[in-house]
């Protein structure tokens, strides 16, 4: 079996580049024809299309190579990854000169830097230290990225008075590069864990876990009575979330798609209980059924993901709050469509180790060296999280009047810091290296993210531009 | 007298293993992260919480203080609790990195020869020179080595970066620092908020928790205001202020929000912007109703009164900014100005009774007919005030001098590695002559195991090129005879 692929190989390898260089080819003579029609070539937009067309080929080629292990995928990857950062670099030029500061003042602005910063440090950790195959997991977050830039509120708003500042730029620089460094160590521990040959098993209870708790958190506070499912309303003439009073805002209710909610929720929910039950049950035989049921979970996953984007796009909807029908809109909630598409990653990611070749193994650094440059990335990030919150806190002082003010995103922050703190602790006094500090490195990881994202639109707070 | 001691020294362990100070920082992270999702009281309306928690788990959280759990007794006790950890679990380990610092280890003995994990012997014809050819191969590496002579050889010793074993100590000092800081602010600090209008005066500070506090000296401000962008949104807010002491300003600065005005460290910030609801001044054209003479602008403040002429006066009695009428009567709907309302009463000796001028006429007040002159309002001047937040926080010279030490000691800890290298001259069991070389990193092993094959390749390379110089040497000799 082994050797009939070793010899499809050169053929394989060139479809895929064909295939996807053929795609980009495609994808962006289709915008040519646009711009054309527009006549507004380099603009913000285009740009962000362009580096969104290169990081998809880049993403492709790095997935195919993980998953084939041919060697010219990395090549042309690469280079698709430097066309993307070209362009995002262009895109982010575009936006300092139009808005006349550095690209940080509102969510849409900090998420084209990151993915900027992502971007670069995929280069350096391919060029430099010779993790292939980190592409494969940054390369779909720098595309979620950019997808999630498309529906933001992207317009250019002047700084309101708290913002200008240099501080600003200190502190936003420093989170920004902290933040990359922590992607870069969560994907680093993701190729140990894979090299550390890591039980599929165990993979497939994180990602569906991560799925189910997806789900959970939607159901729970956006299902409504007799299967609806609760939006936040959208003016469309004014570009903006609807508010009932100041602080409050207006939930519409798109009927059905809280009972579509629940099913998939029951779909992902279902690997992850037979899984539960293998292993009570020690019956290893149940795995292969579990794996199917990821098949169906992403599949409507994807069903649940599409069904939402129309029905969010168009139509009005009734509010139990108000008289009448309102629009919504897909900026209005960020929260649930980053939750649905990375929840389809997560799972898509597992079907990648699934499939992975028996020889992936040769294909990245060795177990030890990757368990050392993960150490690295986060000795890297950690001095620039303590820097970017005493910045933040110096800001803050000369800001709000105080230096600390719990404030979620402040508190948040800090507890990032505590949870790296706990890493090196346990790496330097304890000697903890290999699994126990890999799964310690994703779940800081994990934290960074909720601050970033979480925070922002869940929890309430001063922090209210980003 | 045992036990305690027992005890004693029980508790001392607990509290200085990386165990216990594992736990607590996942307890502040639990309790930290609870903070954020259950509405906090200092920062959260009573409405809200009312709102948003049944009165059962509203009075709940208010008993165990988890509606304003950052200034709660318990967790201030857990960062006590986590602060003593800190203090001893340094303590614990400090004799030990101090011993390193202090009296570096500079001739090994036998037994630390043969643990060492990374060492190499090299087969050499003569100590004396082996030794030197290794401390020119050390020199040439940036080490200066030290000549250290025992009763039995003479051996090297070279380090780099010692102060490296101490840099954890400075990070955590510089944590206890911060604490610290944090700390004397609760207690000591404090933050309120002063609201005046151009020209007020005040040194009544209302805390957060309704109290006023007076400060020794007042602030006024002279003049306040706000920039817009284009499309309105605000782009700067700013106040002339003057701290006044004793009747004499001694100190005037504008502030804007991200520059606050410090005097005898208590710092006063821009904080808001707004209208009073009140009008500030209001320009009326004037004519006479007989259109006689020429019509001109007068300014009136509130309970302003102007001459007119000889025998008529004019005041404006009231000022509504959105007014309403209802049951016979002119009510304030709200503040902001979107639909106005002036009272003017005109007084003369010609009439019996004031007259009740109303603009707009609103029907069963007005008397704009019975008067001599007709007002048109021209321009109106709504008053501002600028809230001021006021703080005194003497502990944060504690905090930034904290953040700036653990600056510089995590950039000791994570770039600078202690190495150190060892050389002795060995003899081996059949009394051959040998360079015992070895050496230790406490960081970044890898990079360390790469400079030290360097270092035995030199050494080597060194001795190569002697041994071939003495042989050319003695050869020549040879042929000499």
């Amino acid at each position: 079996m082994a050797r009939a692929r070793v010899e499809q190989q050169p053929a394989a390898g060139t479809t895929l580049i064909v295939g996807v260089g053929l795609s980009i080819a495609f994808l962006l003579f289709m915008a040519f024809l646009n711009v054309v029609k527009s006549g507004n070539l380099l603009n913000e937009s285009n740009l962000l299309f362009a580096a969104l067309i290169f990081y998809s080929g880049a993403g492709a080629l790095y997935l195919g190579f993980g998953v084939t292990g041919t060697e010219s995928y990395v090549r042309f990857a690469s280079l698709a990854t430097w066309a993307g950062l070209l362009a995002n670099t262009g895109a982010v030029a575009h936006r300092w000169y139009a808005a006349g500061h550095p690209p940080f003042a509102s969510i849409y602005e900090m998420l084209l830097s990151f993915v900027w910063t992502l971007a670069v440090l995929t280069l350096i950790a391919e060029k430099r230290f010779g993790v292939k195959v980190i592409g494969t997991v940054t390369m779909p977050v720098a595309i979620v990225g950019v997808v999630l830039m498309q529906l933001l509120p992207s317009e250019v708003r002047p700084l309101v008075p708290a913002l200008q500042s240099t501080w600003l730029h200190v502190h936003v620089t420093l989170a920004m590069l902290a933040y990359a460094a922590c992607a870069l160590s969560f994907a680093l521990a993701m190729m140990f864990l894979i090299q550390d040959q890591v039980k599929t098993e165990t993979f497939l209870a994180a990602t569906s876990f991560t799925s189910v708790a997806i789900y959970t958190a939607i159901v729970l506070t956006r299902f409504e009575k007799w299967g609806a499912l609760n939006v936040i309303a959208w003016d469309p003439q004014r570009k903006s979330e609807l508010f009932l009073a100041k602080g409050m805002r207006l939930f519409v209710s798109i009927p059905d798609l809280g009972w579509l909610m629940l099913m998939v929720f029951a779909a992902v929910a279902a690997p992850f209980a037979i899984y539960a039950y293998a292993r009570a049950r020690k019956d290893e035989t149940l795995f292969a059924t579990a794996n199917r049921a990821v098949f169906i979970s992403i599949l409507l996953q994807v069903v649940a993901l599409a069904v939402f984007f129309v029905r969010v796009r168009d139509g009005m909807y009734p509010s139990l709050d108000a008289d009448g029908l309102f629009a919504t809109n897909l900026a209005t909630s960020p929260f649930i469509l980053s939750g649905l598409v990375g929840s389809i990653f997560v799972s898509l990611m597992y079907l990648l180790l699934l499939w992975r070749r028996e020889d992936l193994q040769e294909l990245l650094p060795d177990a030890a060296s990757l368990d050392r440059i993960t150490y690295k990335t986060i000795a890297i990030a950690f001095p620039l999280l303590t820097l970017m919150i005493a910045a933040g806190a110096y800001w803050a002082n000369r800001t709000w009047g105080s230096y600390w003010s719990w404030d979620p995103k402040e508190t948040w922050a800090a507890i990032t810091w505590l949870v790296y703190a706990g890493y090196l602790h346990m790496r330097i006094t304890r000697g903890w290296r290999g699994r126990r500090a890999a799964y310690f490195a994703i779940l800081g990881f994990a934290v960074v993210m909720f601050t970033f994202f979480g925070v922002t639109y869940l929890l309430p707070g001063l922090h209210a531009y980003a | 007298m045992a036990g305690t001691n027992h005890l004693g020294r029980k508790l001392w362990q607990t509290l200085s293993s990386i165990r216990t100070g594992v736990i607590l920082l996942i307890v502040v992270v639990i309790v930290a992260a609870a903070g954020t999702m259950i509405l906090q009281r200092p920062i959260t309306d009573t409405d809200e919480m009312q709102r948003t928690y049944s009165p059962q788990v509203l009075r709940a959280l208010d008993a165990l203080q988890l509606t304003d759990v950052y200034h709660a007794w318990w967790f201030i006790l857990l960062m006590v609790l986590v602060s003593c950890s800190i203090v001893a679990a340094s303590i614990q380990r400090f004799p030990n990195s101090w011993r390193y610092f202090s009296r570096p280890y500079k001739s090994p003995n036998d037994s630390f020869r043969h643990s060492l994990a990374t060492q190499a012997t090299i087969s050499i014809e003569d100590e004396e020179a082996g030794v030197l050819a290794a401390a020119s191969a050390l020199r040439k590496l940036g080490y200066k080595p030290d000549l250290v002579t025992t009763e039995k050889h003479v051996s090297l010793f070279a380090e780099r970066h010692r102060v490296s074993e101490l840099a954890v100590y400075v990070v955590h000092a510089s944590l206890l620092l911060i604490f610290m800081g944090g700390i004397i602010d609760g207690l000591f600090g404090w933050s309120g908020f002063v609201a005046l209008t151009p020209g007020q005066q005040s040194s009544k500070i209302e805390m957060r928790n309704g109290t006023v506090r007076t400060l020794p000296f007042a602030v006024r401000c002279d003049s306040a205001g706000q920039e817009n962008y284009a499309d309105g949104s605000p782009k700067r807010w700013w106040s002339k202020l003057a701290i006044v002491q004793d009747g004499q300003d001694v100190r005037n600065k504008e502030i804007v929000v991200n520059d606050p005005l410090v005097y005898r460290a208590v710092r006063f910030y821009q904080a808001s912007y707004g209208p009073t609801g009140k009008v500030e001044k209001i320009t009326f054209s004037v004519r006479q109703a007989n259109g006689e003479g020429t019509p001109r602008d007068i300014a009136l403040a509130p309970e302003q009164q102007v001459q007119l002429d000889a025998d008529t006066s004019v005041v404006l009695a009231e000022f509504i900014p959105d007014y309403v009428v209802r049951d016979n009567q002119v009510y304030t709907r709200s503040q902001s100005v979107d639909n106005p309302a002036v009272h003017l009463v005109v007084e003369s000796k010609r009439s019996a009774r004031p007259v009740n001028i109303w603009l707009p006429p609103i029907e069963g007040f007005a008397e704009n007919a019975l008067s001599t002159y007709v007002f048109e309002p021209q321009d109106l001047q709504m008053g501002h005030y600028t809230g001021l937040q006021v703080s005194h926080e003497p502990g944060q010279w504690g905090v930034w001098s904290g953040v700036v030490l653990m600056g510089i000691g995590l950039a000791f800890v994570f770039y600078l590695v202690h190495t150190r290298y060892w050389v002795v001259p060995v003899r081996d069991a059949h009394g051959h002559p040998g360079l015992w070389v070895g050496g230790t990193a406490n960081r970044n092993r890898e990079a360390f195991e790469e400079n030290f094959k360097q270092l035995v390749e030199e050494i080597e390379a060194k001795l190569k090129a002697e041994s071939a110089a003495l042989a050319r040497l003695h050869t020549m000799s040879m042929a000499g005879n």
